[in-house]
């Protein structure tokens, strides 16, 4: 299971991780990113993570509740 | 693989290129280590909020405290690496630390360029957070800005100053701001943009010499044509060039960020931070992702995907407050797009380059 945060000061809106987790992440009407659910053992988080340009997206590892 | 790696350059390429090292499972020592005193920041926000006193320095860092501890990244801060030794593995700063390691990533940023004649006092460039923080103590007390250089850096700065209620003259040397990044179009609707919020932006403007007062301050600036702008502070913003003294010296290490010589913007240099801890890792580099870059400037949020060198014609959709510029090369095929307070098309314009492409 992954927890997933956004450091949205950080966030410049490219959508990348919305287009490669549309099940965690958004982009909201302002065009910056939000987390839909905030954990998720969807490991395309790790992609959406690593695919972000402003390297505003956090995923840490947690045991399963 | 190496047991010690030391990244010379804190800034985003360097820091990038630690925790990417770390993450991606390198155990040996992992030293950072950098000239300003102060952890890994984002210096995007330097020319906005900090310079606007809405985000404090502390707020700029771009991880949490006790982030590079608890990865075991061991920050060196307010030293610069002048000397690395490749025969002896050996780095050396400016108070005399030696730092050993048996891999070095050269991470060392740019420095702002300079203009060719002499500076008074009250004569400022935008980098480092330092560099912010005078620049900010001064704009508290003056009246008048300007700004030397129509670029990005000078726009974000100019927006910031006059919500702070300074004057604000730009000097722009071409005929348009922007031509070579944005073309002639986008940059009219911008100048025209500044100039609606009251900025004296001058076109054709070359900067030939700072006038001072008897006490050896900036009183104002001389202009090729004779004409003269009067101020109380000066920013000259005319661009960076890459920090290379010790790249020259030495040809065993990973280049990474605008020392790389890349186009400057954030994603190059985080990418760049990320593919030099991968290239060191022997692990295959991460599919390209097409530059992004963003600037906020009078209440516009300017979002560019891609590259507009190549490009030979600009399709303008939209007005001066909001608008979306696409950039095509001589066949037609898209390059780059800009989206001006359009935040939402963004993902799809990246998504039509992508096809593009």
């Amino acid at each position: 299971m992954y927890q997933i945060a956004i450091d949205r000061s950080l966030c410049s809106g490219f959508g990348s991780c919305a287009e490669l987790a549309p099940d965690v992440f958004e982009v909201d009407d302002g065009g910056l990113a939000t987390v839909r659910v905030g954990r998720s053992d969807d490991p395309a988080v790790l992609e959406a993570a690593a695919a972000c340009p402003m390297a505003a997206i956090q995923v840490i590892e947690v045991e399963a509740a | 693989m190496p047991r010690s790696v030391l990244v010379v350059g804190a800034g985003l390429a360097g820091a990038r290129c630690a925790e990417t090292l770390r993450a991606e499972g390198f155990d040996g020592e992992l030293v950072l280590v950098g000239e300003e005193p102060v952890p890994p920041y984002e210096r995007p926000a330097l020319s906005k909020e900090l310079l606007a006193g809405t985000r404090t320095p502390d707020s700029l860092s771009l991880r949490p405290p006790g982030f590079w501890a608890e990865r075991e990244i061991t920050l060196v801060l307010g030293e610069r690496v002048v000397r690395l030794d490749g025969a002896e593995r050996l780095a050396v700063t400016d108070r005399g630390l030696g730092l050993q390691c048996d891999a070095v990533v050269l991470a060392t940023g740019a420095k702002p360029r300079k203009l060719p004649f002499a500076t008074p006092s009250g004569v400022h460039v935008l980098r480092t957070l330092g560099d912010a923080l005078a620049l900010q103590a001064e704009l508290a007390s003056a009246r008048r800005l300007a700004i030397v250089g129509g670029g990005f850096v000078g726009a974000e700065v100019a927006s910031t100053a006059h919500d702070l209620g300074l004057e604000v003259t730009m000097l722009e040397a071409g005929e348009t701001p922007f031509v070579t990044v944005l073309g002639a179009d986008v940059g009219a609707l911008l100048a025209e943009r500044y100039r609606r919020h009251g900025v004296d932006m001058r076109t054709n403007a070359l900067a030939a010499a700072f006038r001072a007062d008897g006490s050896g301050r900036v009183c104002g600036i001389e202009l090729a044509d004779g004409s003269a702008v009067w101020c109380d502070v000066v920013l000259v913003a005319v661009g960076v060039e890459p920090e290379r003294s010790l790249a020259i010296a030495t040809t065993d290490a990973q280049l990474a960020g605008d020392a790389a010589g890349g186009p400057g913007h954030w994603t190059s240099a985080a990418a760049d931070g990320v593919a030099a801890a991968r290239r060191i890792l022997g692990l295959e580099p991460l599919p390209a992702q097409a530059p992004f870059f963003w600037s906020d400037q009078f209440g516009l949020r300017i979002q560019l995907v891609g590259d507009t060198r190549p490009a030979a014609a600009v399709e303008i959709e939209g007005h001066g407050s909001e608008f979306v510029a696409r950039y095509r090369a001589a066949d037609g095929q898209l390059v780059a797009a800009l989206a001006a307070n359009r935040p939402r098309e963004v993902a799809a314009l990246r998504a039509e380059l992508a096809l593009a492409a």
